[in-house]
Parts: C-alpha cells; structure tokens; sequence
C-alpha cells in the first residue's frame, strides 16, 4: 500500500509540474482509525499527503460534477465506471479527467469490525499483508481483510479499472465465481409479504439525512424530486410513505446508471440496506437489455435510448 | 402559555388587484374573534405569518397602518405555493394570522425628524404602513418633514394608486412618483429610484432615510444616502429572508448572530455593516 | 444533598417500577448501534454503551411532530386542533453527560425570553434526567472543551458514577431528589465507595486527550467570514444532515402542511443548514449558494454566533458527528484548523 501511495505522489507531481492537471483528488489520511479523507492537491508541495489504503472507500468521481478544472482522479474499479457513467451522461468530459487507475481488492466495512468488537474501541489500526492490526483499551486483535470487505466489495466483478490514463500496480484477479445477484434472488424468492416487512424495516430507520444521494456520484441533480416545492412530490417527514417513496424513486432514477460503488450503503449513517433495491434494478436492467452501466464509453444506459424492440414486459398496460 | 405556532382566523373581507399584470393583490383581513384583535398591537414595520391551511405559512409585511384600525392589509406578489394560495382565495374565506413578528422601524427616533422614505417595487408595503402612521392626524405634529420617493418598472405597477394620488395633493407631503418607462399620459418622474434620489437630493440634516426595495434598487440607492451626507446609523432598512418560524428558533434566518426575523427585518445601515454580508 | 448508590442489581427492579408511574426512555439495541427508546420492562434497557446512535433530543424535539391539525371539509368554519400535551411524567434514564447538558443548550432556543416553545417545553418540564456517567469515554468524545465533562452534571437531575459492582448517585436537583426519595433501591452511599468514585471521575477525565481552546476559535471567528479557508474547508463536505442530524444541539427546523384527504396538519421537522433549500428564498435568491457558506454557516453558528447570543458555544463535544461523517470531516480537525489560521 505504500508503494501505491508513493506512486500516486510522483504521478500527482509529475501531472502538476507539467501543468497537464489543475488538481488532483485523491485521498489523506482519515482523523480516526480505520478511516480516509477525500483530498484536493493543487501544488506539488501538497502532494505528499496523497495516500491510498483499504479506508479509501470513498467514490471520488462525486466530486467530478461540480469541477470546472483539468482534474486528476484517483480511481478504483467502480469510481472508474462511475466516471465513464458521468461522461456518458455530460457532466465531465473525458479530456478534462485524468485518471489514476488502481486495481482494487475491495475496501474495508469499518462499521464491521466495530459490530464484532461489542463496543470496544480502536485506537490505532495497522495494515499488514492481508491483515489489519486493531489496538485499543483491552484490545489487540488481528483480522483478516477479506472478512470486513464492503458488501459491494464482496460481489464486485470490476475490480480493476476499465478505462484509465495511468495504472498503478499490477491487476488484480477478477472473481470470476461470485453469484453477485445471490441476496437479490434470496429476497426476490420471499413472498409479497415478507418482502414489503423487510423492506419496511429497512426504510423505517432513515432519517432524511440524503447522505445516499449526496454521496452517489449519480445523483447531481440541480434540483432532486425531494427538495422540489412547486410541485411538492413527498412530504418532509420519517412517516414510512415518504421515506418509502424517497428510496424507491431513488432507485429508479439511477438504474441503469448505478455501477454498485455502495457509497451509499457506506455513507448511511442508519445502516440502511441501500443495495437491496439499488442491485435489483441493476439486474433488471441486465436481464432485459443485457446491459451493464459503466463498461465501456460506447454504448448508451437503455433508459436513455430507445430501440423499437426494447422489452416491455414490465409495463404495466 | 400562548402557543405562538397557532395562527389566529381572520375573514377576508376585501381583496384589491394592485398591478396591471395582476400578480399583486392586497388583501384586507379581519380577525373573527374580538378578543384576537384586541392582542394583535402592532407598530409600522412589522410583518404576520399568513397562512392558508393545507397549503402552508409564509410572512408579509403588514402595509395597514395601527392607525387604520379594524383591519390589517397585506399586500402578496404571487411567487410561491402560498402567495398563489392566497392569490385564489376569494373574499369571505378565512385565513389564519400569527403575529404581529419582529421589531418595527424605529418611531421614536423618527419623532422630530425629516423622514425620507424611499420604495421600490412590492416592497413599498410597510413603508405604506410608515407613511399613513406619520400622517395620521394625531401622530402628523410630532414628525418634520416628509418626502416620499417610490418607483416601480412601469405606471401600472405601481402600488396603492388611489391612495397615491391623494397623497400627491397633501400639502405635509412630498411625494415623488418615478417610473423605469414611462406612458404617454404619465405626467411625474421618469428613471431608476436611485437616480431620482439624487436629483431631488433630500437634506440629510435631521434626517432619517427609510429604504425598502428590490436589492438592486438598494445597492444603487445607498451610495446616493451617503454622498448625500446620510450616515450610516440614520439609513434604516427591512430586510427579507427565508423563514418559518418568526420567532427566532426555526435557524435559517440569520445574518451573523442577528435573526432577521426575531432581531429585525428593521437595521440600521449602521447595524448591518457590523454583520457579515449573507443577505 | 449527599450522594447515594444503587447496587446494579437493583436497577432493573428500579425501572420496573418506574416505568408503572413513568414514560421511561433508555438506551436499548446492540452491536454499537444503540437508540433511546421508550422501555416496558427493566431488561431491556442497554446500560454499558458508549452512546447512542442518535442523540435523545428526539424525546423533546422529534424528527416530525404535529403542531396542530385541522379539517379542511369544514369549509368556511376554522378549527385548528392542538396535540393533547403529555399529561404522563417521563424520565429518561442512562443518558450520557453531554446529551443531558445539550438539552441546556438547547433550552436556550426553544425557552427564550421572547418566545416559549410549548411542544419543547412542556416535554422538558415534565421529564426527569438520570445520567450515567462516562467510565471509558470514546477517542472522538472532546466534551471537556466544551465546558463538559465525562461526569458533567449540566443538564441533570441525577448522575450515576459506575464504580463496578454499583452506581453512585449524584443528586443534582430538587427534582432528582424528590426521586431519589420516594424509590428505596436508593441507600445512602457508603464511604469507601465515595474515594472509588472520585478515583473514577478522575480517571475517565484523564481519558480525554483533545483539549480545544474553543474560547480562542471564538475570537478567531470573529474576523474569519471572508477567510478563503472556508473554499477548502468545505471542499469535500457531501451537504447532507448526518452531522446535523445527529447532533444533539442542532435543533433547525422546517415548517410544512401535510395533506390526506380532508385531514390536515400542520408539522415541523429536522431540517439542516447543510441543505441549499434551508435559505432558498421563492424569488429565486439564495444567500447561502454552495456547500462554503453552508458549512461555514455551521461553524459560525457553533462557535461564533451561539456563543454572541447564549454565552456557550452549540457543541457539547459528543463526537457523532466526527464518527458518521461519510467523508470523515471532522469537526476537530476544522476547529484546530481555525485556530492555526
């Protein structure tokens, strides 16, 4: 992990001195254990803070939308699918981003490890091969990674970038194996009843923070339905009907462009399971038009073209 | 303990189309019951939470003067879901009224002084409320010199018409009538409020400026006060923002510690430059 | 009064009785994730926590209330229906120093001078508040900055110090010991028990290393509105409420009319400053454009404008919002920013 953040500095320097760049957006150390901060690099001098670590769990290409400068991205699997997405649909172009490709063995779920300690705290958590160190009062444990990663990093099948200006380090495997849809056929296989009880359970916990859609690279609306006044779509409060609908028409909105980063599942300050609905529209999207978001710059998401022999199964008539 | 989230019911009794593009309406309202009229004492400046239930609340400044008792008058330009609420109210229907909210412009210290108040657009409400409270039989002695200067963008969008014309034929009244375009049978002013200022170069010698406009109009118009010799503590504004509450707790209201709705919207020029400007 | 002490095995007995005369809230749930939530049996409370996932502010200023309803079929008639108040007493037990001393904070606001809110109020009347002292506060908690404290007695009417195999109990007000009195599972405290405790106390204080000279950010923030430090400050800030949110002090709100049918009422609900909606005035005008003014907004009002019109600054230092940050923004982090400017 050193190298690779050695790497991302002289690349971020390099990319600055020669002016091919007005910034680079990377990652810092994070305040607490576990953790990483989004970082904004504008002078070489700067550059040395860049690092990169199993907290980089942040999707960086949210910031892409709002940037009017040449940017270098540091990006791992799904932030590279989610920028060709954001390409895709015009809100960067692909000249004015450089991309710092990095093959990526899946992030760390922080919120896991907390739930098997039972309230003891991490001071310190150090990385080491395939291991994480955790010290804390009356606490010395080492974990393996691979049983903490994310639930996205768990079922990713693009762990290494698929478009990229520079690659650092060697690709990784794909898990050619992982049944990605497994939990989406598990709860498509419920009845009516169970599934609307556990998606109510689910939605009942959110507290309107939008952390979700604040924290999903696709959702940069000028205007969401939610904050619209004239006409008001759903009411402001945490009565299942409007948080139902928020969640719901969220994840409508963003079929077929979702690219299963999960940052919000990770920004979720409620622990909502966002990847329910968001993975079921993404399969959909694949079984009826064989389509997955954030491959290749060519196509275009099927929900915003149209072939005259689209399916239409699923209207209702 | 008076809930102050609870609108009072008031009847609609009149309703007057004020612009020619109809997008103003003043309405005249009168509370149901004796007793809420009784409680609501107000002072030129200060502004009510109208509500029309199912739709929602927002705050207006009232443009009846205390002098004018039995009614309240609030004057709506149609921009949001309530002020098109309220825009398709018809006479006889009940509204609800919080208030009177926040502070009022500072009377007292108007007492023996020459008032210039100067207006723009719809924002002329409570400097209606002003004008008639100085011109009030009883109150007219205490007050110095009077002079009015208010524009709108063209003859029709001007505010209060009628009453207008009988202030132009008050002798204890300067009233200056100005428009961006004139008309053809447009006998007054014709330019930008600021401008007019200029040209009529009211005295700042025992004078205070009232000022309540479009933001743009404000901007031009505060430099003019100050060349003028105006200080800072003698140009008092009204200032609009964003609001639910009215009474200091909802938050969003602020311009640095001071709660527009709480605190003011009545500052001093002198009291604003003392805040950040987040307005 | 002198302090007491309740053996830990007399507690659940303790809340079982209560909560027959009482609307008893505690902090129940697992895994770290823990929430204040009315209780109907003793058991079910979760004592040995940290602290809870949302700060129990709910209790006196939920996420959504009804502030009065109304019947819209009644054509030209006007009836607006208040909630009943909450005739029942309540008490919350187990709550953490800092939350218990947020709600002084926020008396502030919500029973100023001018203005009394009732639906605050009268909740707050009528509710007693047991704290439960911090023994292991967490790396994120900076309460001593604030003025705080792991055993803070701000905000209280009684205290518990965890000494093992009992709680001593520390009685705060009038109200607590009315309390105190009438439940035996209270005896008066032993003395050896009383040195354990300051040795506690002591401890746990010991515990808190960020020490924030929040005096000092203050008086920074004073001359800092125009500072360029608020474009990169904010630069990363997502905008959404989860450090709002949660915050025990932040008490922002919306004001909306929810319709169903015939049936009216009108609500108030959490809102944040982090939301471009917050200030967005209906001609269009917004005084706060981009996530800069936002979260400079936040601090200011934290630090700065808070402190101008209460004495305090609107932070208890309970660290939730440092722990749930999406993008670990943290508070810490932008305070020792301020004062190294």
């Amino acid at each position: 992990m050193l190298n690779t953040s050695v790497a991302i500095r002289d690349i971020a320097k390099k990319l600055l001195d020669e002016k091919r760049v007005d910034l680079i957006i990377g990652f810092e150390k994070g305040s607490v254990p576990l953790r990483s901060t989004p970082c904004f690099v504008r002078s070489t001098s700067e550059a040395d803070r860049l690092i990169w670590n199993v907290n980089c769990e942040n999707n960086l290409a949210k910031y892409l939308p709002k940037t009017k400068e040449r940017v270098a991205i540091v990006a791992k699997g799904c932030d590279v699918r989610s920028i060709i997405g954001l390409i895709k649909e015009n809100q960067v172009t692909r000249e004015q981003v450089f991309i710092i490709g990095i093959p990526c063995k899946g992030m760390i779920d922080r919120r896991k490890i907390e739930a098997k300690l039972d309230g003891k705290e991490i001071i310190e958590a150090e990385e080491k091969d395939d291991t994480i160190i955790l010290t804390g009062n009356n606490l010395r444990e080492i974990i393996k990674k691979e049983e903490f990663l994310h639930n996205s990093c768990k079922t990713c099948t693009h762990r290494n970038p698929v478009i990229y200006d520079v690659l650092i380090g060697d690709k990784v495997v794909e898990d050619q194996a992982v049944d990605e849809y497994r939990e989406v056929k598990e709860f498509e296989a419920q009845s009516h009843d169970e599934r609307w009880r556990s998606f109510s359970d689910e939605v009942s916990k959110c507290i309107r923070c939008y952390a979700c859609r604040n924290a999903c690279p696709f959702c940069y609306c000028q205007e969401c339905f939610v904050d619209s006044s004239q006409p008001q779509w759903i009411g402001k409060t945490t009565n299942l009907s409007d948080t139902a609908i928020f969640h719901i028409v969220r994840a409508f909105h963003i079929a077929g462009r979702c690219v299963d980063c999960g940052s919000c599942d990770r920004a979720c300050p409620m622990g909502i399971d966002l990847r329910r609905l968001t993975k079921k529209m993404e399969m959909d999207v694949k079984d009826l038009f064989h389509y997955e978001a954030g491959i290749s710059l060519e196509d275009m998401p099927p929900l915003a073209t149209f072939n005259p022999d689209d399916p239409q199964e699923f209207m209702m008539v | 303990m008076k809930n102050p989230y609870l609108p009072l019911p008031m009847r609609v009794e009149k309703i007057v189309i004020e612009t020619e593009d109809k997008n103003i309406k003043t309405f005249s309202v009168k509370f149901l019951n004796d007793e809420d009229a009784a409680n609501f004492n107000y002072l030129p400046g200060q502004f009510a939470q109208l509500s029309v239930l199912g739709e929602g609340e927002a705050p207006f400044g009232i443009a009846s003067s205390p002098t004018e008792p039995g009614e309240l008058q609030f004057t709506v330009n149609k921009a949001g879901v309530l002020t098109t609420a309220l825009h398709n109210l018809e006479e006889g229907e009940i509204i609800g009224v919080r208030g009177p909210l926040g502070n009022c412009f500072p009377i007292e210290a108007l007492e023996s002084k020459d008032t210039i108040i100067i207006g723009g657009g719809f924002a002329f409400t409570t400097l209606r409320s002003l004008t008639n409270y100085i011109l009030y039989q009883e109150n007219r002695s205490r007050f110095g010199n009077v002079v009015v200067i208010y524009g709108a963008r063209s003859p029709g969008l001007l505010l209060y018409r009628d009453e207008l014309e009988k202030w132009e034929v008050r002798t204890d009244l300067d009233l200056h009538l100005t428009v961006d375009r004139a008309e053809e049978d447009w006998q007054r002013k014709v330019g930008v409020v600021p401008n007019i200022v200029k040209e009529i170069a009211p005295s700042p010698e025992n004078a205070y400026a009232v000022v309540c406009g479009p933001p743009i109009m404000i901007k031009f118009t505060l430099p003019v006060l100050r060349d003028l010799g105006f200080p800072p503590e003698r140009i008092v504004l009204s200032l609009e923002m964003k609001m639910k509450c009215g009474i200091g707790m909802c938050g969003r209201c602020n311009i640095g510690n001071q709660y527009v709705c709480k605190d003011g919207p009545i500052f001093t020029l002198a009291q604003l430059n003392e805040l950040p400007s987040e307005y | 009064m002198k302090e007491l002490e309740i053996a830990k095995t007399e507690v659940v007995s303790l809340l079982n009785t209560l909560i027959k005369e009482y609307k008893v809230f505690a902090p129940v749930g697992q895994n770290g994730f823990i929430t204040f939530q009315e209780i109907h049996s003793g058991s079910e409370a979760f004592l040995d926590y940290i602290n809870s996932k949302k700060p129990p502010k709910e209790i006196f200023f939920p996420q959504s209330e009804r502030l009065f309803s109304y019947d819209l079929s009644k054509g030209e008639g006007w009836s607006v229906e208040e909630p009943a108040s909450e005739k029942k007493q309540r008490i919350i037990f187990g709550i953490r120093p800092c939350d218990a001393r947020s709600l002084v904070l926020l008396d502030n606001v919500f029973d100023g001078q001018l203005y009394k809110d009732p639906y605050y109020s009268g909740k707050r009347k009528n509710t007693t508040i047991i704290a439960i002292g911090c023994n292991q506060p967490s790396s994120t908690c900076f309460c001593t900055s604030l003025g705080g404290g792991p055993f803070s007695q701000d905000g209280s009417d009684l205290i518990l110090v965890d000494i093992g195999q009992k709680y001593i109990v520390q009685v705060v007000t009038e109200k607590g010991k009315k309390l105190a009195k009438k439940h035996n599972e209270f005896k008066e405290a032993e003395d050896n028990s009383l040195s354990l405790m300051r040795d506690t106390i002591e401890t746990a204080e010991a515990l808190i290393k960020s020490k924030i000279e929040v005096q000092k950010v203050t008086e920074k923030l004073d001359s800092m509105f125009d500072d360029p430090f608020w474009d990169l400050v904010s630069e990363k800030c997502l905008g959404c409420a989860v450090c709002t949110y949660l915050c025990p002090t932040c008490y922002c709100f919306d004001i909306t009319d929810e319709v169903t049918g015939q049936r009216g009422e009108r609500v108030r609900t959490w809102d944040s400053c982090a939301f471009p909606n917050f200030t967005l005035q209906a001609s269009g005008v917004n005084p706060r454009p981009s996530s800069k003014e936002r979260l400079r907004q936040r601090i200011m009002h934290k630090f700065n404008y808070f402190v101008a019109n209460h004495g305090m600054a609107a932070c208890v230092g309970c660290g939730r919002c440092i722990k749930e940050c999406p993008v670990n923004l943290d508070i810490q982090v932008v305070l020792n920013s301020i004062l190294n400017r």
